[in-house]
């Protein structure tokens, strides 16, 4: 049987501790999708917005199905690229993934089948708790990054509150700009 | 003492795997910086013991080969850590 001194076995756990203190959890890939849903939630709180006070016409809406249809596209294939060709797969993003699903999942049957409970502009801040649910997961497994872009969404919802009417769609925008794809934005920098 | 991660470069690959769901063999290489015969050869061992899982595939028409920690590796990584803690302490 195979025999280990105490000078080995240090060195043994020393490397053990470096490997495991490099391994700092983090997407690994993914800051792209925040990004594009991101400044799509944008978008789409905005037109309805801009619809909403007679600036744009109602027919502009359609624009909405398109924009939601064209991100859904994007995060398909985005995903199955992705499967096989990451080096690293972190515990962190197969989790996220799970979250996410969950959550937008939630977000979207209550903007859909709960439209007369949740008028007006408490469809766009659903989305904003559910981003801000995302990103604080994230944060919670030690993504500093994360934890601030999930306080700038939750700030921003705050503030809207307070906002006068006709700015608080701007301000929900502005949170999932700065804060949902912002923080994507700082991934892919990170990444590379 | 669990022979099979007596071998540093095993120990190395276990804690690569751990925080991680999957990591390919270049990847792996790299960051233990070994070669890729010789790190082949103690991953055919973690596969057989049951340690790692092995996964190959074909990406835009290029063999790519992703390893992954089992449970029964995880907790064999676990206890051969906590019997080398108990060895530096009994040496001191």
């Amino acid at each position: 049987m195979e025999r280990i001194d105490a000078a080995q076995a240090r060195d043994h756990i020393e490397m053990v501790d470096r490997i495991l203190a490099e391994s700092h959890p983090r997407l690994c890939a993914g800051g792209d999708f925040f990004v594009v849903w991101g400044v799509a939630s944008a978008f789409i709180t905005v037109l309805f917005h801009l619809v909403d006070i007679g600036v744009l016409a109602a027919r502009t809406l359609w624009a909405v199905p398109i924009v939601l249809a064209a991100c859904v596209l994007y995060s398909v294939l985005r995903a199955r690229g992705l499967q096989g060709t990451i080096a690293r797969t972190s515990l962190v993003q197969r989790e996220f993934f799970n979250v996410l699903w969950i959550t937008l999942g939630v977000a979207f049957v209550v903007n859909v089948a709960a439209f007369r409970i949740f008028t007006g502009i408490a469809e766009a801040a659903i989305w904003t708790v559910a981003a801000a649910i995302v990103l604080l997961y994230i944060g919670m497994h030690g993504n500093r990054r994360a934890q601030i872009a999930g306080l700038l969404v939750v700030v921003s919802l705050v503030v809207a509150n307070f906002s006068s009417p006709d700015r608080t769609a701007y301000v929900l925008a502005a949170g999932m700009l700065v804060g949902y794809a912002g923080f994507g934005l700082s991934e892919m920098l990170a990444r590379e | 003492m669990d022979e099979l991660l007596l071998s540093k470069v095993r120990l190395g690959v276990v804690a690569e795997l751990l925080n991680y769901d999957w990591v390919a063999f270049s990847e792996l290489a790299r960051s233990l910086d070994v070669s890729h015969g010789n790190l082949g050869a103690h991953l055919s061992k973690l596969v057989d013991a049951g340690y790692v899982e092995e996964e190959k595939s074909f990406v835009n028409r290029r063999p790519l080969t992703r390893y992954r920690l089992t449970r029964r590796g995880r907790d064999a990584f676990a206890a051969h850590v906590s019997q080398l803690a108990s060895l530096l302490k009994e040496a001191k």
